[in-house]
Parts: C-alpha cells; sequence; structure tokens
C-alpha cells in the first residue's frame, strides 16, 4: 500500500512540475510569439509590393471594407500604401474556397486599375499540384501581373487569358475568380479605398 | 532489438520534414534534443515508479517537452515552424519508442548513436532533398514519395560503401 501511495505522489509531483513548467514557458514566450507572428503576417501580406514602393506602415490602418462578401471570395482585408502622402497601391486580403481549403490571397492593385502581384498567404491544396500555386519556381501568379479588369479572366480552357496550374484546375479557377473579384471590388470601392480616412 | 528497429520509429519526422536543409537541421536538432532531455528526465524516476506510474509519468514528461518545443519554435523561427507543422509534435512517437526499445544495458551509448544517426540521416536528406528538388529541377525530392525513395537509395549507398565486414543479412544474395 505504502509503496502505491509513494508512486501515486511522486507521479503527482512530476505532473505538478511539467505542468507549472510548461505553462511558464509559455508565459514567458508568449510575446515573442505574438511579435513573430505580426511579423510575419506583415511579410507575408507586404511581399506583393516591391520594397521601397511605399513609404508608410500599410497594415497599421486597415481600411473599411463594406461589401465585403463576393460572389465565390470573401475580401479580409485592404490597406492603403503610400508613397510621400499619394496612394500608390491597395492591397487587398481575399479568401476564396480551394480544392481542399480556404486559399488566402494577397492581391496589390494599382491606383489605375491594375493588377501588381499576387502571393498566396495561406492554403491547404494538394502537395505537388494545388499546392504548386506559391511555388517560386513554377511562378504561375506572375502572369496576373499587370492586366486589367478587362482581359479575359478565365484559362484558356474555358476560352479565357490564362494558364492553368497543370493539375490542378479546381484551385485555378478558384485563384483566377478570387483575382477578378478583388479587381471589380476596387473598381466598385474605388472612392473609399482612395480617399476614406483609415480606421484609428 | 536492434538499432534498425530504432530508425525505423523516427521514419515519420525523417520523411515529412526534411524538405529543404534548414528544416532537416531544425526537425533532427528538436529530435536531439527531444530524445535526450526525455531520457535524461526519466533517469532519476526509472527505478522509483513501478511500470504502470513511470509509463504515465514519461507520457507527462513528453507532453511538457512537446508543447515547450513547439513554443520555442513559434516564438523564435515561425516561419520554419508553419513549415514544419505537426512534425516535432510526432517526435513523442519517436521519443516512446526509443524509451521501449533501448536495451537496459549500454542504454546510453545507444542512445548517443541512435541519436547522432537520425541527426544525420535528417541532414543529409534534407541537403539532397533541397538540390535535387532546386538545382538539378527533381520535383518529386520535395515530396514525400520522393523521400522515401531517396532514403532508400542512401541506405543502399551507405551499405555499398560501408568499410569492414557487412552483417550478412545486409548483404544481400548474389
Amino acid at each position: 500500500m505504502s509503496r502505491l501511495a509513494r508512486d501515486a505522489g511522486l507521479l503527482l509531483l512530476v505532473a505538478a512540475v511539467a505542468v507549472s513548467v510548461t505553462l511558464a514557458w509559455r508565459h514567458w514566450t508568449s510575446p515573442a510569439i505574438v511579435d513573430a507572428a505580426k511579423q510575419l503576417q506583415s511579410r507575408e501580406r507586404l511581399a506583393v509590393l516591391p520594397d521601397g514602393s511605399y513609404d508608410n506602415q500599410p497594415l497599421d490602418h486597415p481600411l473599411p471594407t463594406p461589401a465585403a462578401q463576393r460572389p465565390t471570395s470573401r475580401i479580409l482585408a485592404a490597406y492603403r500604401a503610400e508613397l510621400a502622402g499619394t496612394p500608390v497601391a491597395i492591397i487587398v486580403v481575399t479568401q476564396t474556397q480551394g480544392y481542399a481549403g480556404p486559399i488566402v490571397l494577397s492581391i496589390a492593385i494599382a491606383t489605375d486599375g491594375r493588377l501588381i502581384g499576387s502571393q498566396v498567404v495561406e492554403q491547404q491544396e494538394s502537395p505537388g499540384l494545388g499546392a504548386r500555386l506559391g511555388d517560386p519556381q513554377v511562378n504561375w501568379l506572375q502572369q496576373f501581373a499587370n492586366r486589367h479588369l478587362s482581359n479575359h479572366w478565365a484559362l484558356r480552357r474555358d476560352h479565357g487569358d490564362f494558364d492553368q496550374l497543370s493539375g490542378a484546375t479546381v484551385t485555378s479557377r478558384a485563384v483566377i475568380s478570387a483575382l477578378q473579384e478583388a479587381l471589380s471590388y476596387f473598381d466598385e470601392q474605388r472612392s473609399v479605398l482612395l480617399e476614406g480616412s483609415p480606421h484609428e | 532489438m536492434n538499432r534498425l528497429h530504432l530508425l525505423g520509429a523516427s521514419l515519420v519526422p525523417l520523411l515529412g520534414a526534411t524538405r529543404t536543409l534548414s528544416e532537416g537541421a531544425i526537425i533532427g536538432a528538436c529530435a536531439v534534443l527531444m530524445g535526450g532531455l526525455h531520457q535524461l528526465l526519466l533517469a532519476p524516476l526509472r527505478h522509483r515508479l513501478a511500470s504502470w506510474a513511470f509509463t504515465l509519468a514519461s507520457l507527462l514528461l513528453l507532453a511538457a517537452l512537446a508543447s515547450c518545443l513547439q513554443l520555442a519554435l513559434r516564438a523564435w523561427l515561425l516561419p520554419l515552424a508553419v513549415a514544419l507543422g505537426h512534425y516535432p509534435a510526432l517526435l513523442c512517437l519517436q521519443c516512446l519508442a526509443s524509451e521501449h526499445l533501448l536495451p537496459n544495458h549500454g542504454r546510453w551509448r545507444l542512445l548517443a548513436r541512435y541519436l547522432a544517426a537520425v541527426l544525420g540521416a535528417c541532414l543529409l536528406l534534407g541537403a539532397s532533398r533541397q538540390w535535387l528538388g532546386e538545382v538539378a529541377g527533381l520535383h518529386l525530392a520535395s515530396l514525400a514519395p520522393g523521400a522515401l525513395i531517396l532514403l532508400g537509395l542512401l541506405l543502399a549507398l551507405y551499405n555499398r560503401l560501408r568499410t569492414g565486414p557487412a552483417h550478412p543479412r545486409r548483404q544481400g544474395t548474389r
């Protein structure tokens, strides 16, 4: 009996030490984790703009996004990049449904409605197929740079202007319609995005 | 029990989390850290606890170690932590298996050799997968099935180049 009690006591001690060390560690690392998450987010979202093309901190002042729900995607956030006080680009973060899960894209749109570039922030597509979306070697998103709303936003097989990502038709279609919807959103909300005062 | 069982226990992180050299280095370092600390913390408890309580204590310590490791990775190496996903937590399985498989006699020496082998394999696999994927343009190498094939080829190469008499089981038949 005393053996059992001793085992249980020692086990309880181990459990208490394990839990308290974990909690203390969590408490100690949480500021660093918050910081790192913020940094990663801003790097991912702002990677669409070339360095030096803006001089403000776009992520500190999110813009209002009325009517964020689009037919196949949802605008999560919009930011305004400025150079010397004049807007140079709007960054739209949009989420659409891919093949395996949601795809979050960060899209930079110039003030004349031209798409500057786009970047994958989050995706869960099939490895080797849809997941090559953000692969710098394939560079599939590059073909959309400098396109306007007036282009045919569809895959070539759907009589559009764009190549598809091989083996990933669903992903390609989802991304193309998300890009098109982001451009039309910019067109619609132009005045709000370019002139509206940011949330403080 | 032999060393092959031990290496087999670490197959999952070895294949899943070695896409690039940096990923391989981090997962290898994590494996060494987790395996070493787990055994080190269990050593004083081994003869003081009955086997049921010892198993429970081992699980508790592993849970704590894995949580701390995951938190540390997120705090200081967030981009890599995102790329590694749940693989650092899966290192627990490997620690449990090694706890079970390591013999009582010559335990530490074997553990050290095993952890060194895991670290070496992670580094080698990471380096060769990154090279094959990025320089040679062999896309298969960056996927998990390609990693399994590559690991098999590397093992075959190791057996071929190994100096000294090989165990008869490893020689194959001619």
